[in-house]
Order: structure tokens, then sequence, then C-alpha cells
């Protein structure tokens, strides 16, 4: 056997690791470990001088292992692997130590956190040894792709790959494409009518021959990975449609907040208490009356509603302020005379045009009145027969300090846009995981927007996060972009840590068939024995855990290595 | 208890001189310049919400505004050009006219018609009168005293020394309790809305007594106003109120000592109090329209026509005043009485609209708004005491 030649490399990240870790003792303590050849502290490994330096070691002192001691596997694996490869070295002896998130970022003794760094990047240096060279797989690209959701986003990215002459099958939950977007009137900021900006893009997409549409229709389960998907369209009746693509684009969009969850907006009670989508049909249909037809005199327009409040949603809903404004303008040239008033929390008036659209909102007369979102929103009540309008609001007015009374003959709640109820089930089907507001995640929030750590599987749009339509679409085009490049280069390297089956020990029970969650593994009747379907193995080591003869290995993930790993993490602990 | 937010103030007051009334973002900028801003106190940003939002209640038991002498610092440092100054200014003019029960005061400040139809007409009346009533004796041959000047109370034909005097000193009279009475009902008129409809305060009664110095105090020095910045401006200040102070006392109080057959030496007391007060009034009307024309300050940027209206009618009045002196000296008979006339056709219209209704009412809220802020304070106070104690 060779000799085991370890680099090791502790990155400071800046402050984020070096202000809680002394790196320097951590790399001075792994100088001690046997095989370990170097072992260097470097500000920011993931830099270009960074991986260089790697490169230089790995030919200077002919290393054949290498540990990178630094943040999340998530987020630099793949970076490292290619430092390895460009040095000559096969990409997979290589094991990442994350002493950020799991120890910097979360520990506030630097004593500790230092011994705990060096218990986990012994644990990798012993791992390491255990590594075996594994052969890349190269594997074709179909040059067909699905598309989840026909929103601004989904149509917009159809349109981008069909128009390249790509397969796209555009599957819509709705018996008609548009999403959101169609059922609004004008957008802001420069009021342009939303139906001539998707209306054309609908019936391009419809009759686009490059572009399959299924209306009514939805994806249960996707088979496969990059480049070799297979799913099945179900639409009505019945009807099932097997598909094959190499890429998906999850545009599912968005779905606004039931306000009925707060009660005392009594929403649905009052009838003339409505939601800002609610105010786009009576704006499209060029009806803005109130439920007695009579023209409103007093229009108020609450903010944040759902948004911004630990009970309902933390986040920002980002567009709703903007819209707001819109309808301050729209209100205003419907009813020159009428009183309207916008109770915010604050104005979030950010991205091209719009602050331009606040400062001439309020030059529009029109009220500001502020109210504190994550205290109580403003109290709606009928108002007493002997006032002249419908409803009166009550609430504290932040600026003034007063407790204000505000009439009222509409109410419009700028409701927060939130996930689909069914978000998780889509979100399993396709493999991508969500963060806690069941928005889906990408794969890095600054620097890969629009991919997620499934490869071949985009997302885009308000299932991603809330979204106005320049950033929807710039998404879609993105991932369409991404997805164009990797059809155009027609294979795609992918990853080769799936469970293998030892024919020889393998006894043929199937108790792996029984808890594959991928049904990756069919059984050979013929030879007695278990088979792993390579394409549908995700590498989750369920099989190999639960294998009676050790039969099944997970390539990368042997028992072997991880058994070392821990015993490096205990050695250092007992040192202490 | 909550305040009704009105959408329709802030159009009223347009007319009051408020025009950029949203461009404030509340930074409290002009808050923390401001030389006048009392610990804890949110003045003048609170006044430009409570405007903004026409919380009309809340606005006419706020004595803020009277507590501005106008600086303009806010509207110096204000980073949204917002220009707070000017809209307390203008705040003080709503407030006038929410004070003035009879109604007149709102019309005045937000209609030239009955503004220069108030005035032109006692104006035209005055003049009216002395022509029919009061006309020049044809004889003026007889009318030059011993020392060359005219005898003044013999002008008028058929009316001789006293009566003449007694008929001006009547008119003089009625003029000043007619003045006085409105002013003394807006007061309580102000003085119910600011302190008794406060829910939020109750004054104790001995209060009223211990904190009437300051009333007293602060007409008679304005001492408030001198911690502003600009000192110019309140010296000016104080000899246009002491001057216009003596006239006041030698027309209405000593009107038969003042208006006298015979010409008085030059260093004669009377007259030297006489050329005291035409100085003051002159000096500060004429750095008060100097500045406005240069808009060489803040406070002299933005003239509302009261303001003008006020410079005019006061300017003048001084200088047919000036004039009448002259004249009698100098024994031009026809002169002379044509124009005593004028000076009265200006001088009444003036104090009828300006003292009670308009500008020159100020004399009485400013003095009396430190009195009843300093009774709102001794009240918040006692009644945190009470709480300290309850706590206790």
């Amino acid at each position: 056997m060779e000799e085991i030649r370890i680099g090791v490399y502790v990155c400071w990240c800046g402050t984020n690791i070096a202000k809680m870790v002394d790196v320097e003792a951590v790399a001075k303590a792994m100088r001690e470990i046997p095989g370990v050849i170097v072992a260097k502290d470097y500000k920011y490994m993931c830099s270009d001088p960074g991986q260089e330096l790697i490169i230089q070691d790995i030919k200077e002192h002919n290393l054949n292992r290498v540990v990178v001691s630094a943040c999340s596997p998530r987020i630099h694996e793949l970076t490292f692997r290619k430092a390895l490869e460009n040095a000559g070295l096969n990409p997979y002896m290589f094991e990442m130590a994350n002493i950020r998130e799991h120890d910097s970022w979360v520990h506030t003794d630097r004593a500790e956190a230092t011994q705990k760094a060096k218990a986990l990047v012994a644990g990798a240096i012993n791992r390491v040894r255990w590594h075996e060279s594994l052969d890349k797989r190269s594997v074709e690209i179909n040059p067909a792709t699905l598309i989840i959701g026909g929103g601004i986003a989904g149509i917009s990215a159809a349109l981008e790959i069909a128009d390249a002459g790509k397969q796209v099958y555009l599957v819509e939950k709705q018996s008609q494409l548009g999403g959101t977007v169609a059922k609004l009137d004008l957008l802001f900021p420069h009021l342009d009518s939303a139906q001539q900006l998707i209306q054309p893009k609908i019936n391009r997409a419809m009759n686009h021959l490059s572009i399959q549409c299924f209306l009514n229709a939805e994806i249960r389960e996707v088979f496969g990975y990059i480049g070799n998907f297979e799913a099945k369209v179900y639409q009505k009746d019945d009807l099932e449609t097997e598909i094959q693509f190499g890429n998906v684009i999850v545009a599912t969009g968005l779905k606004p907040f039931d306000p009925s969850k707060i009660d005392q907006l009594n929403y649905k009670r009052l009838p003339n208490v409505i939601t800002s989508l609610e105010l786009e049909e009576k704006l499209l249909s060029g009806n803005l009356v109130m439920d007695n037809g009579k023209d409103p005199k007093h229009i108020a327009l609450i903010h944040c509603i759902g948004s911004r409040n630990k009970n309902h949603h933390e986040y920002c809903s980002r567009t709703c302020c903007n819209t707001a404004l819109k309808y301050s303008n729209q209100i205003r040239s419907a009813f020159p005379d009428a009183a309207i008033y916008e109770i915010y929390s604050d104005i979030r008036s950010f991205g091209k045009g719009c602050e331009e659209l606040y400062t001439h909102t309020a030059r529009q007369d029109v009220m500001f009145l502020m109210y504190d979102q994550k205290g109580e929103v403003p109290k709606i009540t009928e108002a007493r027969h002997s006032e002249k309008v419908n409803m009166m609001l009550e609430f504290r007015e932040q600026l003034s300090g007063e407790h204000v009374e505000v009439p009222a003959d509409l109410v419009v709640l700028m409701v927060a846009m939130e996930a689909h109820e069914n978000a998780k089930e889509i979100a399993h089907a396709v493999g991508v995981s969500m963060c806690g507001n069941s928005f889906y995640i990408e794969k890095h929030p600054k620097l890969d927007p629009v991919a997620t750590t499934t490869g071949g599987v985009y997302v885009v749009g308000s299932c991603q996060s809330p979204k106005d339509i320049p950033d929807s679409v710039s998404q879609a085009r993105a991932a369409a972009a991404r997805i164009m490049a990797d059809i155009n280069f027609g294979s795609v390297e992918v990853e080769v840590t799936t469970a293998v089956v030892n024919e020889d020990i393998c006894c043929g029970c199937q108790t792996c068939i029984s808890v594959c969650p991928y049904t990756a593994i069919h059984f050979d009747a013929e030879k007695n024995v278990s088979v792993v379907n390579e394409i549908l193995c995700k590498g989750c080591g369920t099989c190999g855990s639960a294998c009676p003869t050790g039969a099944i290995r997970s390539r990368h993930f042997t028992d072997k290595q991880i058994l070392s790993q821990i015993e490096g993490l205990m050695s250092m602990q007992l040192q202490h | 208890m909550s305040y009704r937010v009105d959408f329709t103030l802030k159009h009223d007051l347009k007319k009051f001189g408020i025009h950029d009334w949203n461009e404030c973002f509340h930074c409290g900028n002009c808050t923390a310049i401001c030389p006048m801003t009392k610990t804890g106190s949110l003045f003048p940003r609170k006044d430009i919400r409570l405007l903004q939002m026409g919380l009309k209640d809340k606005l006419a038991t706020n004595l803020d505004p009277w507590l501005c002498y106008y600086c303009g610092e806010c509207t110096e440092t204000c980073p949204r050009d917002a220009n707070p100054g000017e809209l307390m200014m203008s705040l003080r003019r709503y407030l006038t006219s929410v004070y003035d029960w009879t109604g007149l005061s709102k019309k005045f400040y937000t209609s030239h018609f009955w503004e220069f139809g108030f005035i032109f007409f006692f104006f035209c009346a005055v003049i009216a009168s002395f022509l029919i009533w009061l006309p020049l004796s044809g004889n003026t041959a007889e009318l030059i005293n011993d020392q060359g000047g005219v005898m003044i109370n013999n002008l008028v034909a058929g009316i001789s020394g006293a009566s003449f005097v007694n008929i001006i000193e009547i008119g003089d009279w009625t003029m000043a309790i007619l003045v006085a009475g409105l002013l003394i009902s807006n007061i309580l008129h102000m003085f119910y809305r600011v302190v008794i409809r406060d829910k939020e305060v109750k004054v104790p009664v001995y209060a009223y007594i211990t904190e009437f110095w300051s009333l007293i105090w602060q007409f008679m020095t304005q001492s408030k106003f001198s911690k502003c910045e600009g000192k110019t401006y309140w010296v000016g200040h104080l000899l246009l109120m002491t001057g216009y102070s003596i006239m006041f006392a030698v027309i209405v109080v000593l009107l038969p000592e003042f208006q006298i057959e015979e010409v008085r030496p030059w260093y004669n007391w009377q007259r030297l109090m006489g050329y005291y007060a035409t100085f003051g009034i002159l000096f500060f009307l004429v750095y008060v329209t100097i500045s406005r024309i240069r808009k060489s300050d803040w406070k002299s940027k933005f003239s509302h026509p009261t303001d003008w209206l006020f410079i005019v009618m006061l300017g003048l009045t001084t200088i047919t005043g000036i004039l009448v002196h002259i004249f009698r000296i100098g024994g031009m008979v026809s002169a002379t009485y044509y124009m005593y006339v004028i000076h009265l056709a200006v001088l009444v219209p003036m104090i009828l609209v300006e003292v009670p209704f308009s500008k020159w009412s100020h004399l009485a809220y400013r003095p009396f708004a430190i009195y009843f802020d300093r009774l709102k304070e001794y009240s918040r106070k006692s009644q945190n005491e009470n709480k300290l104690v309850r706590a206790a």
C-alpha cells in the first residue's frame, strides 16, 4: 500500500472562524498526527491563492490526501475537489471538516471551540486515510426540460428554452397559464397593464411548437438525476403522461395570506374589508365600489398583513408596499376627492423607479399613518349609524403616539405572500429543501441563487422567496441559461457516491429493497441478489445500515471511513 | 381616548399658509435643534404630525405653536425642506381662528374679500363721519396759536376745545373696550379649549395664583424669546412692544393731556415719550420690511398676505401720525385736519382687525399660552408625584 501523505488546511474565513477558533493552534496540533505532512492556516482557503496553496503543496510534498477545515461542504466541497483534480489527484481523496457552522458560529468559548475544531479536523484526517479513488461518471443530458408552474417565472423560463429549440414540458395546476400576474390590473412602479404584459406571453407559450403545456395538471414524483429524469404528469380524468427530461425548474409561485386568521380585522365578517388580490379583481372589472354599489369616500390600505410578525410570517413580503402605493394612485385617479389612508409600518419602496413612486404618491394627497406591525394591527369595526362612513379603524399611531380613529368605507388588506400548502409535496417530489417558511432553499444565497443542492433542479420566482416580476423573470432566465449551458455541453458529471452490492456476500434477504426510499433497488431472482439502480440511487445510505450481512456498501461512506472518523474525533477529546 | 383623523384639515389650513405639510418624515432634527424644546417634549415635530393627521381636537388643546418665536433653526436644519418654522407660524394663524368664537378671524385669514372689505368699510366710515358730522372749520386763520402751531381741538366747525377731545376719547374708549372684550372672551375660549377640555390635566387652584407672575413677566420682557437665536429681533420686537404700549396709554388713557392746543417744547417728557415710541415702532417696521423683502432670514422668507397687511397698516398709521405732528407744528391747518382724519381712518380698522382677530392678537395669546403651559406642566408634575406616592 502506498504511503499516506496528508495535507491539512485550516481556514480563518476572515474573522468568521479565526475570532472564535485559534486556527494556528489547530494547524500546529494536526502536524503531530501521523501521516500529516503539512498543516497550514490561511485567511481564505476558498480564494484563488488559497486553492493555489493546496495545489502547490500537493506537487511539492507529493501529497495524496487533503483535508480542509473551513465552512460547510455544501458550500465549498466541490471547489476543493476541483483543486485536487487540477493538481492531478482523484477528487475523492478529500475531506472537509466544518469548523464554521458546526463550531465558530455556534460557540462562545474560544478555548473550547478550538479544542472542538481540533477534534473535528482529527476526525476528518482519520477518515481521509481510508478514502478511495472513485471514478467520475459522465451522463448524457436529455435536452427536454420540465417546468412546474405556469406563472410569469415559469412562462419566461419556458419561452427562453423553447426559443432555443429545446423541448419544454410546462405543467400548470390551474386551468390557465399566467399565475398571479394574470390576476393583476396595473403594475408598479409605472402603472402599466399586467394583462398587456402577460397575455401575449401566455399565447406564445400555449402555441409554441417546443412547449407542451399541461393544464389542470400536477407532478407527484420525479425519478432520476441530472440529465435523466422521468416523471408522470397527472391530469383530470386519470390522464397520465410519462415524460423524460434532463432538468427541472420549479416555479410554483405564491399564495396570498388568509387574513381571517387575524380576528380583529373582521375579514369575511365585514363585507367591505377585502384583500389586495380582491381589490385587483375590482380594479380589473373597472368597478371599484362598496358592497352596496356606492362609491367609497374613505379608503384605508393596511400594510404588512401577515408579514413581519412572529405570529404569522417574520419575513417582509417585499411587494406589498409598492402595490399599496400603486393602489393609492389608482384610487386617486378614480376618486379625486376620496380620502386615502396608507396605514403602514415602514415603507419599503426599494427597486428601480419605486422610491420615485413613493415620492409621487406622497404628493397625491394621501395620509400616511404608521402602526406597529409587531403589536396590534388596526381594529376594524362597523361604524355607528350616526356616522357617515361604513367602518371605523382604531390603532395607536406610531409617529404621534396617539390612539386614533380612522373612518373607512373600504379597507384593503395588503396580505403577505406565502408558500403553497403543497410546497412540501413538491419539494419532496423534486428533491429540494425548504427553509422554515416553506420557501425553497437555493444552493447559495448570493453566488448560486437559482440552483439547488440537487443537480438539475432549479427554483425560480416566488416559491423561493417573495418576489416582484423583474426578479422572478431574471431568475427564470438565469435558470434557463444554466440549463441551456448543460444541454449545449451535452453531458454532465455526476456523483458516484451510490450504494453497491457485493454479490458474493448478499444473501438475498431483500431487507434493502423494503427500506429504500427511492425504489432504487430491485431483486435479481436468478442470481438471488439485490441490484442497485445507480440512476435512481441518491446515496442516502439507508440500505447500507440495514443490510444484515454487510453486503451493501455506500461508496464514500464506508463503515471503515465513518468509524475511523469517530475514532479520530474521540482521540482529540481524550487528549484534553 | 382616541382622536379622529381628519382628512380635510390640511386643505382647510392651506389658506393659513401651510403648503408642504407632507414633506416631513419625522426624523426629529427640528426637535433636536430647537432652543425652546423642553426635556421630553417633541416640539415641533409632534405638532407637524398632529397637523398631517388632522387631529383637530388635539391641535386645539395644544399650546406649542405659541411657545415658538420662529428663529428658523428648524427650517434651516430640516433635511426634507418641510419648513417646520413656517408650519408653526401657520398653526398660530390657525389657532387664532380657533380661539376666536365670532368666526371673523377665520374669515379674515382665509378671504381677502372679507379682510379688505372690513378694512375698507371702516376706512370709509371714519372719513365719512368726519366729513359729515365733524367738517373742517371755515375759519382757518384763527386756528394758529402763539407758537405758530395749529390749534387742533378747534379744527372742527362748531365744536371747540374740550368737547372735541371728549368725542375722540369716547371713540377711543369704545374701541378699547370692544377690542378688550373680544380679546378677553377669546382668551377665555382658549382657556376652555386648552385647559378645561384637556382631560389629561387637572390644575390645582393655587397654581393659578403661583404661576401668575410668569404671565406678567413674559408680557413685559418676552424673556423666552431672548433664548432664541438672533438677539436683534428680540430687541427690535421689545422696542415695538414698548413703543406701542406707550402710544396706547397716551392715546386712550391720557388723551386730554396729549391732544392739547399748545405746542410743548421738544424736551417735554410727553413729547420725548412720543418720539421714543415712534422710533421704536418705525425701527422695527423698517427692520422687518427689509428682511421680508430681502428674505434675509428664515422667518422672513415666507410672507402670508396678513403679514404684509399688518406691516402696511401699522406703517401707514405711524407715517400719518408723524405727518399730523409735523403739519400741526408747522401751522398747516387744512393739512393737519385731513391728515388727522386719514390717520384715524387707518388706525381704527387696523386696531379692529389686527388686535382681536389677526396677527396682533398674539400680544395676549403668547403670554397666556406660556401661563397655561406652566399650569399644565404643574398639573402633570403633581399627577406624576401622586402616582409615585401611590406606587410607594
